[in-house]
């Protein structure tokens, strides 16, 4: 079989399913813009984004014939442990989500302790974990005296 | 204007405050969320019961440092400290990467003081009969200039054009959520209370850039940036004979930051950003921009710092200004009593260019001091361990992103927004078109309401949007960047088809 023709239908075989789902998400978020510019009372906010949902719609057509035309095997999340990633990412979400509760500090050093169990593969032990734990209350410190008080930050 | 002036910005005090200035806008700007402008505006009390010479030297100096500032954390972390330094990360990461972090910065540091040096230079010699390039442009040629700088992503978008230009159009539709700032509707919020004060920018570019590389960071066990094993200082020599070879990208970034810095609204970002694709556009074939070349990081860097000089012009000439923080500059003057104005150069003369020579002082300055606060950072950034690093990143794009406007729903969005970014980067739709589109929405929108409202009022809505010679002008430049890699493309193929030609004969 000639080269060209292996390379083809490898390229055909595997799609790029991540590209196809998100340009279709860009196709909806445009249909539900041209939705909700129907609820504006003041024409002036309706042309431009309108003009800009019927862009992002052709824009995200234009992606997914290309896509599956001409896949490409590239893209994709690749390797790495998935439950760091959402232990970083969720208790951000969370020291945003209790600040209003619980004040800056205590709302902050839950996300600082997420990143630190995140970011940390070389195992704890008892030496590691105290003088991480006391860098980390001492940035959190300094940071918050410069923004509260130098810079007047009114943090909560 | 006479040697007099100069004396004046000589004394001690006002070296020390220059010198004062530079090192805490420095530091400020290379925290991100903390932009030049809160830098200014932090700062500004202090001058109130300084003289007006002294309070203007301090500003420009805080202003500059911290235009140069946003750098460190764009080489360093991925995450621009300002705006103003978006391009930087392009090619500062990449370089960082690989291990030239310290080159990086060092290069960033020249080319700051080099856009910064021509910007003064401007406002110098040239403040009156610039300033009325700033009053020629009115709502449309906003408009042709926002869509000119959309046409940047075919050159921003690396690899793949139409996921680009998507990414743009997504970066457009959330500039469009919020309140309208023509009509007040609310628009595209869904109820959410979260989503009523729109995107904001500052926070939408942390969350962009540095989430992506945090949730990257903590994936692996590898480390955050190349060491190197011999210790070696920031090359200092080996930068200057880089930025001494890219002499005409240093002159023509810099040109082009300082008349976009004259365009009120436009700003530092947008002169980097335009700067940057300009210097991509006419590299040469050995040059891959995007992976760490030395030409991206100094047209962005010297683009942005000759809008310093560039934005002071209107504010000082006509009393507009041409940044946001030429608008707090601004107010400060006010509260000094000095009048803005076509009349400050000749009757309060001695205040401008005593502040104008305070501003290429402060520029000077920022060279030895941008260095060693560079090396500072470097060597803090790559020694530190990732542990460490990435909690504290992680807390300062929280805390960074609060002070931006008190809110926690930014920090939210940012947070959001960032890990959506890192999905999208897996699959090909980059951030910075998307960062593009957030950024030039609002100026293109409102350009294009207003245009259509005076051209319907006037009866001549063709004549509105393509009559006027600025505009003509912009559209033939968009053309042409949408059209030069298509051509430059085609040569670059015909060459190598010659060149295959050749080789082929050459084996017969």
């Amino acid at each position: 079989m000639p080269r060209q023709t292996i390379e083809l239908s490898s390229r055909t075989g595997r799609k790029d399913i991540g590209t196809l789902i998100v340009a279709s998400v860009f196709i909806c978020l445009g249909l539900i813009t041209l939705y909700d510019v129907t609820t504006y009372s003041d024409t002036d906010s309706v042309v431009f984004p309108t003009f800009v949902a019927y862009a992002l719609i052709f824009c995200s057509v234009l992606v997914i014939i290309a896509s599956w035309l001409r896949p490409s095997q590239s893209n994709g999340f690749g390797s790495g442990d998935w439950w760091r990633r959402l232990l970083l990412v969720a208790t951000m979400l969370v020291a945003c989500l209790i600040m209003p509760v619980s004040g800056f500090l205590p709302a902050t050093a839950i996300a600082f302790a997420g990143g630190l169990f995140a970011a940390r593969h070389e195992g704890w032990d008892t030496r590691s974990a105290v003088v991480f734990a006391a860098s980390g209350i001492a940035i959190m410190a300094g940071f918050y005296a410069l923004f509260r008080f130098a810079l007047g930050v009114p943090l909560p | 204007m006479d040697f007099e002036h100069l004396a004046n910005a000589l004394t001690l005090t006002n070296l020390a405050l220059a010198l004062f200035g530079v090192v805490a806008g420095t530091v400020i700007g290379s925290i991100p969320g903390l932009s030049a402008t809160m830098a200014v505006a932090v700062l500004v009390p202090i001058t109130f019961a300084m003289t007006p010479a002294s309070a203007l030297i301090l500003l420009g100096a805080i202003y500059t440092g911290a235009i140069y500032g946003g750098a460190y954390s764009a080489i360093l972390l991925n995450t621009p400290g300002t705006p103003s330094a978006i391009g930087t990360t392009f090619d500062g990461y990449p370089m960082a990467k690989r291990g030239d972090g310290d080159l990086a910065v060092a290069i960033a540091c020249y080319a700051s003081v080099f856009g910064g040096m021509i910007g003064a230079l401007a406002l110098l010699l040239l403040a009156p009969p610039l300033s009325s390039v700033a009053l020629a442009f009115g709502p449309v040629e906003y408009l042709w200039l926002s869509i000119f700088g959309l046409s940047l992503i075919a050159s921003l978008s690396t690899g793949n054009v139409l996921k680009g230009l998507a990414g743009g159009a997504f970066g457009l539709l959330l500039s469009c959520v919020g309140v309208a700032e023509i009509s007040a509707d609310i628009r595209l919020t869904f109820g959410s209370p979260t989503m009523i004060g729109g995107i904001e920018v500052v926070g939408a570019l942390i969350g962009l850039y540095c989430i992506p590389v945090l949730i990257d960071l903590v994936a692996t066990p590898e480390r955050h940036l190349k060491v190197d094993k011999g210790g070696r200082a920031v090359r200092f020599r080996e930068g200057a004979i880089i930025a001494w070879r890219s002499r005409f990208n240093l002159l023509r970034s810099s040109i082009i930051g300082t008349l976009i810095g004259i365009l009120p609204g436009a700003g530092g970002s947008v002169a980097g950003l335009v700067a940057y694709s300009e210097a991509k556009r006419t590299a040469r074939p050995d040059q891959k921009f995007g992976e760490g070349e030395p030409d991206g990081i100094m047209a962005t860097e010297a683009a942005n710092n000759a809008t310093v000089g560039g934005g002071f012009i209107p504010t000082l000439v006509l009393g507009i200004p041409g940044t946001p923080p030429d608008a707090v500059i601004l107010g400060a003057l006010l509260v000094q009593g000095v009048r803005t104005g076509p009349t400050l150069f000749e009757g309060g003369g001695s205040i401008v260019y005593t502040f104008i020579f305070g501003l290429f002082i402060a520029t000077i300055l920022m060279l030895p001091t941008g260095l060693l606060i560079g090396r500072y950072a470097y060597k803090t950034i790559v020694t530190i361990p990732k542990t460490i690093l990435v909690p504290s990143v992680g807390f300062m794009t929280i805390i960074g992103t609060f002070a931006i406007r008190n809110s926690i729903s930014d920090v939210i969005i940012m947070i959001v927004l960032g890990t959506v970014g890192w999905v999208l980067s897996r699959f090909g739709f980059a951030a910075s078109p998307i960062v593009l589109g957030l950024i030039l929405g609002p100026i293109a929108e409102q350009g294009f309401v207003q245009a259509w409202i005076i051209g319907e009022a006037t009866g001549n809505l063709a004549g509105m949007f393509f009559g006027r010679p600025i505009s003509l002008a912009i559209i033939a430049f968009t053309i042409l960047s949408l059209l030069y890699p298509v051509i430059q493309g085609r040569r670059a193929r015909k060459l190598l088809d010659m060149q295959a030609g050749s080789n082929a004969k050459t084996d017969d």
